[in-house]
C-alpha cells in the first residue's frame, strides 16, 4: 500500500532533485573554490623573522652592514674569554676557580687523582668554539667587504686588515690551548674544512696572516667604530696593534730579530704607560657583555682566587700584590685553600687587555736576552721593576738568570692575563709549577674538542 | 520523553523563512528530496525502560531509530519515549555497555531493554580519522583510552600532565621536576626524534593545542647554559598543556604512532593525544560541586651530613681556616644553632584546595556543559605554588534536523611560582647552594630581617627563597567549533559535511625578580626579567564524509578534506639589571637587555580516507594525507602520508563459533607521519652582539641547512585481541615496528667551522616494542565487584644509520656521563668514562613498564581505586649526589665502605675524571601513584541526588633504590635527554580529602 505512494513520491521528488542537485552542486562548487583559494593562494615561506642571515650580508653590503660585522667581531672576541683565562691560569697555577656548581675546574684542570682533561668538556669545547666563531665572523666580513661595491678600495683594505688581524689573534689563543695537537687554519668553507696543522705550522700561518693584514693596512682607510682601541683605532694604530701581536707570535717562534722589528712598528714604548694597549670593552647596554672576570672581593661560592704561591713568592714591596687582595676569610674547596681574591678588575665594566705595553716591554727584554744584548734587557726589566716599586735588578747577568727574572716579572705583571702557563711551556719549565694535592697533574696541552675528530 | 532529534513531517516546506537561512533551506530541500518515503510513514510513540544486569535503571542511554536522525536519551529512571515507525530498528548504546539493536514488531509500543556491561569495551567508539570513528571491536590499532574516572577519579596530580602519568601503556612519561605547575615529558613508543619534537600533539575537542615550553630567562641568573644567553634548556619551564583541567575531560584517546595517527600528517610523528571534554545531555539539569582539601609534602629528602668538630675542620686544607671552622661548629653547637637546611627548605607542608562546580543539561535543541574551577596549591618550598582558574562552556545546538553546531570554549588563568632549582654555574640555585652549606652555617635573618651572607656558597638559600620571584602567569583562550551538516541521506547512504577547527591563544607573562640585596646580586645589583609571550595557533579541517551501506553486512565510510594549521609565536624578554632598590619594573634599572624571538608556521594539507566494514567483522582502512609546511627547506613541496589497516574479527566472522573466545580479533595497521624541522633551521643567521653601544652582528652558532627535510616515520603495528568468559577477561597483544627515517638532529659540528651545531637529517632509527593489556572483572557480585586492568609494555630502539660522527650530547660530557647517538646502538644509550676509556654505561630506556589500575566496589557505595606503576630499568645521570659530595654535605659522606678506606664522599669524588659509572644509576621504581577510597550516599536529602566522600593519596609510596630525590627528573626539561638529575625541585606527595555533591 505504501509502496505506491513511495513510487509516486520518488517520481515527484526526482524532478525536484534534479533542480536541487544542480543548485547544491553549484553551491558546493563555490564553497570548494573559495576554500581552495583561501587555502592555497599564497605559498608560505616566512623567511627569518628574528635576525639577518649571512646571505644578506654577502649581497653588496653597505658600510653600515660592514661596521655591524666589525662590532659583532669585536664583541665576539670577548666570548668565553673568562673561561679561557681560567683554563690557562688554573693550569699555570696562577689561581683557582672555586665554584660550588662546577667541580671540573678543580678536578680536571688540576688533574686531581686520576682525572684527565676530556675532549668533550666545557673548558676546551666552549672556548675553542668561541674563538672560531669570531674567526667565522672575520671570514664573513672579508667576503662581505670583497662583495661590496659600495666601499672604496682603501676602506675595503681597512675592513680586511682588521678581520685578518683579529682572525690571527683568535687562532693564536686556540693554538695556545691545544699546542702540539694543532689547529685548523683554513676554515672558510664550513663544509670542507682544512686539515690540522702542527704547532709550528700554526704559528707560521698566524704570522703570515698578520703579515698580509699589515699589507692591507698599508693602503687602508679605517672609518669603522671600535670600542677597545682608544688611540689605536685608525689604520696606523691598527697596524701597531697588528705588529704587537706579531711580536708575541715571533717570540713564540723564537724569531728574536723579528720580535724586535715588530716591536719597533708596534705601540711598544719603554717609557710609556704599561697599560697602553688594546682592550676588550665591557658594558651593560643591551646585547653587550659584562667582564666575566669580575667577582666582588670576599665573595662566597663562586670565587676566583690567587694561588697561594702568588703571595708567597712575591718580592717585598712589589705593588703587584694588589692584584690579589687578602680575603676576610680563607676560602677552601676540595682540599685547596687560598686567602687572596684575584682582584685585577674592580668593576663589571672594567676593560680586559688583550695586548698592552707592559707585555711588549717584557717581549723586548726577552728578545734582547735571547740575542745576548743583556744590558738592553736589564734596562727593560728595570723599567718594569721600577714601575712596581722594586729596586733595580741586581742578580747575575747571564742569559739563564735573566730569563728567570723576565719570566718572574711577566708572572706578576701579566697575572691572570693568560701568559704564565704558555711562557713556562715555551721554556720547558712546567715542572717548576707547584703541585698542591698528591696526585695532581700539570697538563701541557688540551685535547682537541671531540667534535673535531 | 527526551527526544534528541525532532521530526518535521512536512519536509518539503520547511518553516525557515529568514533570508539568512537560504543556504540551509537549500540544503534541507536537497536532503529531503533524497529521503525515502519510509520517513514519511506514520510514526508511533514507543516508550521503554533500560536497566542493567542488576535491574537498576541506566540513565543517559542513547536510543536512535536506525537510518534516521531521531533519537532519545533515558532519564534518571532509565525511561525514554521516542517516535518511530513500525518495524523500525532501535540502536541502543551507552558508554560501558554493549550496544544493542532492537527490532520493533509492527504493533509494539513498549520496549524493555536489559544492557550488558561491556567489560572488554568492544563497543567503545574510537576516533580514528579526522572526522570519523569506529568501534573498538573493529579497530586496527591498539588505541589506549583513559576515562574520566581513571584520569581524575583516583588521586590526580596537580596538573593535567601529572594526571596522565602512569596511565598510558606504551608511553614513557617522566616528570621533569617537582616544581609547582607541572612539566612532563611524554614519549609514545620510544624516542621518535633526537632533537626534533619528541612530544605528542594534543588535540582538545578538535583544537590543536600549543605545548611550547617557554623559558622565563632564568639562565641570566643561573648561567646553567653557557654562552651568556638569557634562556637555556635548563630553565625548567612548565609544559603549556598543563593549563587544561583534568576535571573537564570526558575521555582521552592516545594514537601512539603513525599507523594510527597518519591522518594528522606532519604533526603526528610523536603520536596524538585526542582529548574530548564533557558535554551536556538532554534532560534534567545536573549540578555538581566538588571540593578537595589536601596537604602536600616532600616525597623524600636525602638527609644531610652530621657534622662534628673534626668534620667541620676537614672542610678546609688551610690550618688556620680549619681551626676557624672547627670553632664555628663548636660555637654553633653550644648555641644550639645546628640546622638541617634541607628539611628547612624542602620539608614544608603546603595546603592545597580545589573547587570545581559544573552545570550540565539541555533541551531539545541545545545542550550545554559549564564548569568553573579553581585550585590553589602551595609548594614544599616557601613562596612557591600553583593556582589555576578555569571556565569552560561547551554548547551543542541543532540548527535544524540536519545541521548541528558544537562550540567548546575554555578560558584558563594559571599562575605558577616555581622557585629556582636545577643546574647552575653561579651557585644560586637552591639545591646547588644547599649542597655546599654545612649544618653549622648561620643563614637565618636577624631581628630586622637582614639575611647574613652564606660563607659556604654564592647564595644564602633562605634569603633567595624569601626574596626572589619566578612566576609564570598564563591567560589562555581555547575555542573549538564543530559543524556537522547532513547533506544527503537515504537508507543506504549518508553524506555529511564536517568542519572542525578552532584556535588556541595564550599570553604568558614570566616574571623573574632577584632584588639587589640578594647575596649573589653583588655584580648585577638586582635583576628583573620580564617575559611576554603570545601565541596563536589555529587549525581547521573541512571534510566530506559519506557512509554508504549497501546491505546490512557492508558499510563504507569515505572521507576527504582539507586541513590547515598555523602558529604564530612571539617572545619578548627584558632583562634589567642594576635595579633601583625596591623596584621591579624593568625601566627602573641601570641596564636593560632585550631579546625577541618570533616563530611562525603554516601547514596545509588534504586527505582522503576509506573505511570498509564487512559483516561488522572485517574492517579495512586506507587513507592518505598530503602536507606541506613553511618550516621545511622546500616550503612548497607536498609530502604524502599514507596509512592502511585491517582487522578481522574471527568470532564475528563465525570462524570461531562456540569456542573459548567471545571475541577474537587479529589486526594490522601501517602508517606514515612526519615531524617538520624546527622553525629557523634552514637559515644561517647572525645574532646581535653589541659592544660599547655599537650595534654588532655575529654568526649564530647554528648553521642553517636550506635543504632540511621533515623526519619521516613509518609504523607497522599488528595485534591480537580476544576476550573470554563473557567478556570478563579481555586481552590485547600488540607488536609494533616504528622506523624513523632522516631523523632531525642538532648535529655537533667541528667548532672550527665557526658553528657549533646544525640541523641535519642525520640517520635512521627504529623502535620496536610490545604492549600487552589485560582487562578483567575477577569478582562480580551484588556485594563486591572488582575491575582491574594490567598493562605491560616495552620498547627497544636502535640507530640503524647515522651519517655524522657520534659525540656526547644532551648532558655534561663523558666525565659525568652523557647521551650519544651512535649507529648500531640504542638511541638513548648513556656513555662516559669507564675507567678504561669511553664506554657504554647505561640506557635511559626502561627494560619494561607495567601498570595496574584497579577499582573495587562494595555494595555499589564504597569504591577503592588505585594505580600502581612499575618501571623496570632505565638509567638516569645522577649528579645531585655528586654535587652534595663535592660540597661535602652528603648524608653518607663519612661512611667508609670503599676499598681505599677513605670516607665514601671522598672516594666518590676521586672517581671523577676516571669513571662516570657511579653517576649512571638505575632509575627503576615501583610507585603507588594514586589510591583513593570513595563512598557514595544516594539521596541524603530530597534536593541532593548524591554525595560522594573520598580520601586519596597521590605519589605516597615509591619503592626505588635510586639515590636522589626521585627517579623521575629531567634537568634539561622535555626532550630527548630526560633523566639528568641536578638538584631538582624535589617531588612531592599529597593527601586529599574530597567531597562531591550532585544536585
Amino acid at each position: 500500500m505504501k509502496c505506491d505512494i513511495k513510487g509516486q513520491n520518488i517520481f515527484i521528488q526526482s524532478e525536484i532533485k534534479t533542480i536541487q542537485m544542480k543548485r547544491s552542486k553549484y553551491i558546493s562548487l563555490i564553497i570548494a573554490t573559495v576554500m581552495t583559494i583561501f587555502l592555497y593562494s599564497c605559498k608560505k615561506d616566512y623567511g627569518n623573522l628574528n635576525s639577518p642571515t649571512v646571505e644578506e650580508f654577502l649581497d653588496n653590503a653597505t658600510p653600515t652592514d660592514l661596521n655591524i660585522l666589525v662590532s659583532g667581531t669585536e664583541s665576539g672576541m670577548r666570548n668565553s674569554m673568562g673561561l679561557y683565562l681560567d683554563d690557562v691560569s688554573t693550569i699555570g697555577r696562577e689561581g683557582y676557580r672555586f665554584s660550588g656548581s662546577e667541580p671540573r675546574y678543580l678536578s680536571d684542570l688540576l688533574g686531581a687523582n686520576d682525572a684527565e682533561l676530556s675532549s668533550s668538556n666545557f673548558y676546551i669545547t666552549n672556548t675553542w668554539a668561541a674563538r672560531y666563531r669570531a674567526v667565522k665572523n672575520c671570514n664573513v666580513l672579508i667576503q662581505a667587504a670583497n662583495n661590496s661595491k659600495l666601499i672604496s678600495a682603501a676602506e675595503k683594505n681597512g675592513y680586511i686588515g682588521f678581520a685578518r688581524t683579529v682572525k690571527a689573534y683568535q687562532l693564536l689563543l686556540n693554538l695556545n690551548l691545544t699546542y702540539s695537537n694543532g689547529i685548523r687554519v683554513n676554515v672558510s668553507d664550513p663544509d670542507n674544512l682544512g686539515g690540522f696543522v702542527s704547532y709550528d705550522e700554526g704559528l707560521s700561518a698566524i704570522a703570515s696572516l698578520l703579515d698580509s693584514a699589515k699589507t692591507d693596512f698599508g693602503g687602508a682607510s679605517v672609518t669603522f667604530p671600535l670600542a677597545g682601541f682608544a688611540g689605536l683605532d685608525d689604520a696606523a694604530g691598527l697596524l701597531k696593534v697588528n705588529r704587537a701581536i706579531a711580536a708575541r707570535v715571533a717570540a713564540y717562534r723564537s724569531q728574536w730579530a723579528d720580535v724586535l722589528t715588530d716591536l719597533n712598528e708596534s705601540f711598544f714604548d719603554l717609557a710609556g704607560d704599561f697599560y697602553l694597549g688594546v682592550y676588550h670593552a665591557f658594558g651593560t647596554g643591551s646585547g653587550d657583555q659584562i667582564n666575566p672576570l669580575f667577582i666582588p672581593q670576599n665573595n662566597n661560592g663562586e670565587i676566583r682566587l690567587a694561588h697561594p704561591s702568588f703571595a708567597a713568592d712575591i718580592a717585598a714591596n712589589d705593588d703587584r700584590i694588589a692584584k690579589a687582595t687578602l680575603r676576610q676569610s680563607v676560602a677552601s674547596l676540595s682540599g685547596l685553600s687560598s686567602d687572596r681574591d684575584v682582584w685585577i678588575y674592580t668593576s663589571s665594566t672594567a676593560p680586559m687587555p688583550f695586548i698592552r705595553n707592559e707585555e711588549l716591554i717584557l717581549l723586548y727584554a726577552e728578545a734582547k736576552i735571547q740575542t745576548n744584548s743583556l744590558p738592553d734587557a736589564i734596562v727593560a726589566l728595570n723599567v718594569i721593576r721600577d714601575g712596581h716599586n722594586l729596586i733595580p735588578y741586581a742578580g747575575a747577568v747571564t742569559q739563564p738568570a735573566l730569563i728567570t727574572e723576565m719570566l718572574n716579572q711577566k708572572r706578576y705583571s701579566l697575572f691572570y692575563e693568560g701568559h704564565r702557563w704558555i711562557d713556562l711551556r715555551r721554556y720547558d719549565r712546567l715542572n717548576e709549577l707547584p703541585i698542591d694535592r698528591t696526585g695532581d697533574d700539570i697538563w701541557d696541552e688540551f685535547p682537541l674538542p671531540v667534535t673535531e675528530n | 520523553m527526551k527526544q534528541i532529534g525532532f521530526y518535521q513531517p512536512n519536509f518539503l516546506f520547511p518553516k525557515q523563512t529568514i533570508a539568512m537561512r537560504k543556504l540551509i533551506v537549500t540544503l534541507t530541500l536537497f536532503i529531503s528530496a533524497l529521503l525515502p518515503c519510509i520517513i514519511h510513514a506514520q510514526d508511533r510513540t514507543i516508550s521503554g525502560r533500560i536497566t542493567d544486569a542488576n535491574a537498576r535503571p541506566v540513565p543517559g542511554v542513547n536510543i536512535i531509530v536506525a537510518q534516521t536522525n531521531k533519537g532519545a536519551v533515558t532519564d534518571a529512571d532509565g525511561r525514554f519515549t521516542i517516535a518511530a515507525p513500525a518495524n523500525a530498528r532501535l540502536l541502543i548504546s551507552s558508554t560501558g555497555f554493549k550496544s544493542q539493536v532492537i527490532n520493533l514488531d509492527a504493533a509494539q509500543t513498549d520496549v524493555q531493554v536489559k544492557l550488558e556491561e561491556d567489560f572488554a569495551k568492544l563497543d567503545e567508539v574510537v576516533v580514528t580519522g579526522l572526522a570519523t570513528s569506529v568501534k573498538r571491536r573493529n579497530l586496527a590499532n591498539a588505541v589506549a583510552t583513559v576515562s574520566a574516572k581513571q584520569l581524575n577519579g583516583v588521586a590526580p596530580g596537580q596538573t593535567f600532565d601529572a594526571a596522565i602519568n602512569g596511565k598510558i601503556p606504551g608511553a614513557y612519561i617522566n616528570a621533569n621536576t617537582g616544581a609547582p605547575g607541572g612539566g612532563t615529558s611524554v614519549k609514545l613508543r620510544g624516542v621518535t626524534s633526537v632533537y626534533g619534537n619528541t612530544q605528542p600533539l594534543y588535540v582538545v575537542d578538535g583544537v590543536f593545542m600549543d605545548n611550547t615550553a617557554t623559558s622565563g630567562g632564568l639562565n641570566a641568573i643561573t648561567a646553567a647554559t653557557p654562552g651568556g644567553s638569557p634562556t637555556g634548556n635548563q630553565d625548567n619551564p612548565s609544559s603549556r598543556i598543563s593549563d587544561i583541567r583534568a576535571e573537564d575531560i570526558e575521555n582521552i584517546e592516545i594514537l601512539k604512532g603513525a599507523s594510527a595517527a597518519a591522518i594528522y600528517g606532519s604533526k603526528a610523528s610523536a603520536g596524538v593525544i585526542v582529548i574530548t571534554t564533557k558535554r551536556g545531555k538532554q534532560g534534567k539539569t545536573n549540578i555538581n560541586i566538588s571540593q578537595d582539601l589536601g596537604v602536600i609534602s616532600a616525597r623524600k629528602l636525602l638527609g644531610v651530613r652530621q657534622f662534628n668538630a673534626d668534620r667541620a675542620a676537614s672542610l678546609s686544607s688551610n690550618p688556620a681556616r680549619s681551626e676557624a671552622l672547627k670553632q664555628q661548629f663548636l660555637d654553633a653547637e653550644a648555641a644550639h644553632e645546628i640546622y638541617d637546611y634541607e628539611k628547612e627548605v624542602y620539608g614544608n607542608k603546603a595546603f592545597a584546595r580545589n573547587t570545581v562546580a559544573s552545570v550540565s543539561g539541555g533541551g531539545e535543541k541545545t545542550n550545554f556543559f559549564f564548569s568553573a574551577s579553581q585550585k590553589d596549591e602551595g609548594g614544599i618550598v616557601k613562596n612557591t605554588g600553583y593556582r589555576n582558574t578555569s571556565l569552560r562552556l561547551n554548547v551543542d545546538h541543532r540548527i535544524s534536523d540536519n545541521i548541528k553546531l558544537g562550540l567548546s570554549t575554555n578560558y584558563i588563568n594559571s599562575s605558577a611560582d616555581r622557585g629556582l632549582s636545577g643546574n647552575d654555574n653561579s651557585g644560586t640555585s637552591i639545591g646547588i647552594a644547599l649542597s655546599s652549606t654545612p649544618s653549622f652555617a648561620q643563614l637565618h635573618p636577624d631581628a630586622s630581617g637582614n639575611y647574613p651572607a652564606n660563607p659556604f656558597s654564592a647564595s644564602n638559600p633562605l634569603q633567595t627563597i624569601a626574596l626572589m620571584t619566578n612566576n609564570e602567569s598564563v591567560n589562555r583562550f581555547v575555542t573549538g567549533l564543530n559543524l556537522d551538516a547532513t547533506l544527503q541521506r537515504n537508507n543506504r547512504s549518508i553524506t555529511k559535511f564536517i568542519a572542525r577547527g578552532g584556535f588556541d591563544f595564550y599570553n604568558l607573562q614570566t616574571t623573574a625578580l632577584f632584588p639587589s640585596n640578594l647575596q649573589f646580586q653583588a655584580v648585577n645589583k638586582g635583576t628583573s626579567i620580564a617575559g611576554a609571550t603570545k601565541n596563536l595557533s589555529t587549525n581547521y579541517i573541512l571534510s566530506l564524509v559519506n557512509t554508504f551501506t549497501p546491505s546490512d553486512n557492508l558499510s563504507f565510510t569515505t572521507s576527504a578534506g582539507l586541513t590547515q594549521e598555523t602558529g604564530n609565536y612571539e617572545n619578548l624578554l627584558n632583562i634589567a639589571t642594576q635595579i633601583i632598590p625596591g623596584q621591579s619594573n624593568v625601566d627602573q634599572a641601570g641596564a636593560l637587555n632585550v631579546t625577541q624571538f618570533k616563530a611562525k608556521y603554516q601547514n596545509d594539507g588534504f586527505f582522503v580516507q576509506e573505511e570498509a566494514t564487512i559483516k561488522d567483522a572485517i574492517t579495512l582502512t586506507g587513507g592518505v594525507r598530503f602536507d606541506r609546511s613553511s618550516n621545511n627547506g622546500d616550503a612548497t613541496k607536498y609530502y604524502a602520508y599514507p596509512k592502511a589497516g585491517i582487522s578481522l574479527n574471527l568470532t564475528r566472522l563465525g570462524l570461531m563459533e562456540g569456542g573459548l573466545f567471545d571475541n577474537l580479533k587479529v589486526r594490522a595497521a601501517y602508517g606514515q607521519a612526519t615531524n617538520v624541522p624546527a622553525y629557523g633551521s634552514k637559515f644561517t643567521a647572525l645574532v646581535v652582539s653589541n659592544i660599547a653601544g655599537n650595534p654588532g652582528s655575529i654568526v649564530n652558532i647554528q648553521q642553517g641547512d636550506p635543504s632540511i627535510k621533515p623526519e619521516k616515520q613509518t609504523e607497522l603495528e599488528a595485534g591480537l585481541d580476544f576476550s573470554l568468559l563473557k567478556g570478563r577477561l579481555g586481552i590485547e597483544f600488540t607488536y609494533y615496528n616504528k622506523k624513523i627515517f632522516d631523523f632531525l638532529m642538532l648535529a655537533a659540528l667541528p667548532a672550527s667551522s665557526g658553528f657549533t651545531n646544525k640541523w641535519v637529517n642525520a640517520g635512521d632509527l627504529r623502535n620496536r616494542g610490545i604492549e600487552i593489556g589485560v582487562n578483567a572483572r575477577p569478582v562480580l557480585s551484588k556485594m563486591i565487584s572488582w575491575n582491574t586492568s594490567v598493562n605491560f609494555w616495552l620498547n627497544r630502539s636502535l640507530v640503524t644509520r647515522y651519517t655524522i660522527a657520534p659525540v656526547p650530547q644532551g648532558s655534561f660530557g663523558y666525565v659525568l656521563g652523557s647521551f650519544q647517538v651512535e649507529e648500531g646502538k640504542s638511541a638513548t644509550q648513556i656513555v662516559g668514562l669507564n675507567g678504561a676509556g669511553v664506554g657504554v654505561l647505561g640506557d635511559a630506556e626502561p627494560r619494561f613498564q607495567m601498570n595496574t589500575y584497579n577499582e573495587v566496589t562494595f555494595m555499589n557505595k564504597l569504591s577503592l581505586r588505585f594505580l600502581l606503576h612499575w618501571k623496570k630499568g632505565g638509567d638516569n645521570v645522577n649528579l645531585t649526589y655528586l654535587q652534595n659530595d663535592f660540597g661535602q654535605t652528603s648524608a653518607d659522606f663519612d661512611n667508609v665502605t670503599n676499598k681505599l678506606n677513605v670516607p665514601d664522599g671522598v672516594y666518590r669524588i676521586m672517581q671523577v675524571g676516571s669513571t662516570a659509572a657511579i653517576f649512571v644509576e638505575d632509575a627503576s621504581y615501583l610507585k603507588l601513584r594514586e589510591i583513593g577510597l570513595y563512598y557514595t550516599i544516594d539521596k541524603p536529602i530530597s534536593f541532593i541526588r548524591a554525595v560522594r566522600l573520598g580520601v586519596s593519596l597521590n605519589n605516597y609510596f615509591t619503592h626505588t633504590k635510586y639515590k636522589s630525590y626521585d627517579p623521575e627528573v629531567s634537568n634539561f626539561g622535555t626532550g630527548f635527554s630526560t633523566g639528568v638529575d641536578v638538584d631538582p625541585y624535589p617531588v612531592s606527595k599529597r593527601a586529599t580529602f574530597n567531597i562531591s555533591i550532585d544536585f
